[in-house]
C-alpha cells in the first residue's frame, strides 16, 4: 500500500497528460493489477471532472469590472496629464490627513467652508451608500458648465438665496426629486457661503440641475443629474460619512464628484491654494464640524 | 477593458481574460466579497502603474496573481494587530447561473448546486490548500508558476496539491458520488 501511496504524484501527472515514457508504461502496468490505484484514479477523475464543471468558481460582478476600467482609464488620463497637474497627485492625501487631524479651534473658516459644504450637501441630498461608476464625461460637462456660468454665458434662471425658493423652483422641472438643504440660520454678515440661484442644463439629453453658490472670493457650482446617465469614478478618493468622494484637479478647476440614491453630483470650484479648500463649499454653522472629525 | 498604449492594451486584454479568476482567487483568499473586490481593483491599478516594468514575454497572468497575493499578504500582516471577523459571503445565486446560460434548466440547477458545494468545500480547506486548488485546478497555472508565486519548490506544490485534492475529495464525497459515476463512464 505504501507503494500505491507513492503513486499519488503519478496519478496527478497522468490526469494532466504529463506522464510520459517509461514512467507512463509503469503506471499503466501497475494500475492494471492494482485495484487500489484504479479506484483512486477514478476518484481523482471524478474530482477533476467536478472542478472543471464548476469553472469559473466565481464570476466577478460587472460593477467591479466597470469600476476597474474607469479607475484605470482615469489613472491613464492622469499619467498623460501635464506635470503641473500631476503635482497635485497628493492633494487628496493631504486632504484626508487634514480631515483626520482637524480640530475646530486650529482652523479658520475657509477650510471648513469647503469641507462642510460637501458634507452637508452629500448628507442632506444623498444619505446612504455610494455607487461608483465612470465619470470622465460628467466631470468634463461639470467644468464646462461651470466655465460657462463664470463667463456669463449661462445666466441663472432662478436667483435666490433661499433654499426653499430654489427647491420649489426645481419642482417638476427635473426628472428626479431634488431638495436643497436648509442650513442653520447664520447672520448674513457671518455667512461663509451663500446660495445665489439655480438653473437647468442638459446632460446627455436629460435635464440636470445646476445650483450656484458663492463665497466672498469665488463662485462654486453644483451639477446634479440622475445617476442613470452618469458615471462617477476616478481621481483621488476620500471616504467620509459613508460616502466616497472622487477628487480631481485640472488646470483651472477642482471637481469633486459623488453619487448616491440615484443622483450624481459634481461640485466645481476654482483651483486655490489649500487642498482642503477645494473640498469646500460650505457649511456655515460650526455644528457641522462634527461631520468632518475623524 | 481598453487601456491606451501597446503594453496597456495587452494588459487590458489579459485582465479581461483573467478577471473572474482574479476575483475567484481573491474570494478564496479573503472569503469576503468586499475585500475581494478591493483586492482585484488594487491589483489592476498596481498592474497598470507597473506595466512598463513587465518584461516582454513575461507571464502576465502569473504576474497579476502574484500582485494580488502580495497585496493580500500585506493586508493580512496589517490586520494581525487588529483581527477582524469576516463572514463567508458567497451567496451569488444568480452569478453562477449566468455562466452557463446555454444549459437546460435542470443542468443549470445541478451545476449551480455543485458549484455552491464546491465553493463551500474549498472554503473549508486550510489556507495553503485553498489557494493551490484555485491556482492549479481553476486557473491552470503550471506547477512552476505556482511555485514561483508561492515562493516554494515545485515538488512542494505537487505534494500540497495532492493533499489538498485528497481533503477536497473527502469534503465532496457526497457530491462526487454522482460525478464519480460519470467519470467511470468515461473510463469504460
Amino acid at each position: 500500500m505504501s507503494y500505491c501511496g507513492e503513486r499519488g504524484t503519478d496519478i496527478l501527472l497522468f490526469l494532466e497528460n504529463a506522464l510520459t515514457g517509461q514512467r507512463l508504461e509503469d503506471f499503466h502496468a501497475h494500475s492494471a493489477g492494482c485495484s487500489n490505484c484504479r479506484e483512486r484514479l477514478q476518484e481523482e477523475l471524478a474530482l477533476t471532472s467536478l472542478l472543471r464543471e464548476t469553472r469559473p468558481l466565481y464570476l466577478a460582478p460587472q460593477a467591479l469590472r466597470d469600476r476597474v476600467a474607469a479607475a484605470a482609464s482615469a489613472q491613464q488620463a492622469f499619467a498623460n496629464s501635464p506635470p503641473s497637474d500631476r503635482s497635485r497627485e497628493t492633494r487628496m492625501e493631504k486632504l484626508t490627513r487634514w480631515l483626520r487631524d482637524v480640530t475646530p479651534p486650529v482652523f479658520g473658516w475657509k477650510p471648513l467652508v469647503a469641507m462642510m459644504l460637501v458634507l452637508t450637501l452629500s448628507l442632506v441630498f444623498i444619505p446612504g451608500a455610494v455607487q461608483m461608476v465612470r465619470a470622465n464625461n460628467f466631470v468634463e460637462a461639470a467644468t464646462e458648465i461651470h466655465q460657462s456660468y463664470l463667463d456669463g454665458n449661462l445666466p441663472l434662471q432662478c436667483r435666490s438665496r433661499s433654499p426653499e425658493v430654489v427647491t420649489d423652483w426645481f419642482a417638476g422641472k427635473t426628472p428626479f426629486h431634488f431638495q436643497l438643504p436648509i442650513p442653520q440660520s447664520v447672520p448674513e454678515s457671518k455667512a461663509l457661503y451663500w446660495l445665489t440661484g439655480a438653473g437647468l442644463v442638459s446632460y446627455k439629453g436629460n435635464t440636470a440641475a445646476l445650483v450656484a453658490y458663492e463665497t466672498p472670493t469665488e463662485k462654486i457650482s453644483l451639477l446634479v443629474a440622475s445617476s442613470k446617465s452618469v458615471a462617477v469614478a476616478g481621481g483621488e478618493e476620500l471616504r467620509s460619512a459613508g460616502l466616497t468622494f472622487h477628487y480631481r484637479s485640472g488646470a483651472n478647476f477642482e471637481v469633486i464628484t459623488w453619487t448616491n440614491h440615484g443622483l450624481a453630483y459634481a461640485l466645481v470650484a476654482s483651483v486655490t491654494g489649500s487642498p482642503q479648500h477645494s473640498c469646500l463649499v460650505c457649511h456655515q454653522n460650526m455644528a457641522n464640524q462634527n461631520l468632518v472629525k475623524h | 477593458m481598453t487601456f491606451p498604449g501597446e503594453k496597456r492594451s495587452f494588459l487590458g486584454q489579459v485582465i479581461d481574460e483573467v478577471f473572474d479568476g482574479l476575483y475567484g482567487y481573491a474570494m478564496v483568499l479573503s472569503r469576503d466579497r468586499t475585500d475581494a473586490e478591493d483586492l482585484v481593483q488594487e491589483t489592476c491599478m498596481r498592474a497598470v502603474k507597473a506595466i512598463e516594468s513587465l518584461e516582454p514575454g513575461s507571464n502576465a497572468k502569473s504576474w497579476l496573481f502574484t500582485i494580488l497575493r502580495n497585496i493580500w499578504l500585506n493586508q493580512v500582516r496589517q490586520r494581525r494587530a487588529a483581527p477582524k471577523i469576516v463572514e463567508l459571503d458567497v451567496d451569488e445565486s444568480t452569478l453562477g447561473m449566468a455562466v452557463e446560460s446555454s444549459k437546460d434548466p435542470h443542468a443549470l440547477y445541478v451545476s449551480k448546486v455543485e458549484r455552491d458545494q464546491v465553493r463551500e468545500a474549498i472554503q473549508q480547506l486550510p489556507d495553503e490548500f485553498r489557494e493551490i486548488i484555485v491556482l492549479r485546478e481553476y486557473e491552470e497555472l503550471s506547477y512552476q508558476e505556482i511555485a514561483t508565486l508561492l515562493d516554494c519548490p515545485a515538488g512542494t506544490v505537487m505534494s500540497r496539491l495532492g493533499r489538498a485534492r485528497s481533503k477536497l475529495r473527502s469534503l465532496l464525497s457526497s457530491t462526487l458520488g454522482l460525478t464519480d459515476r460519470r467519470a467511470k463512464g468515461v473510463l469504460e
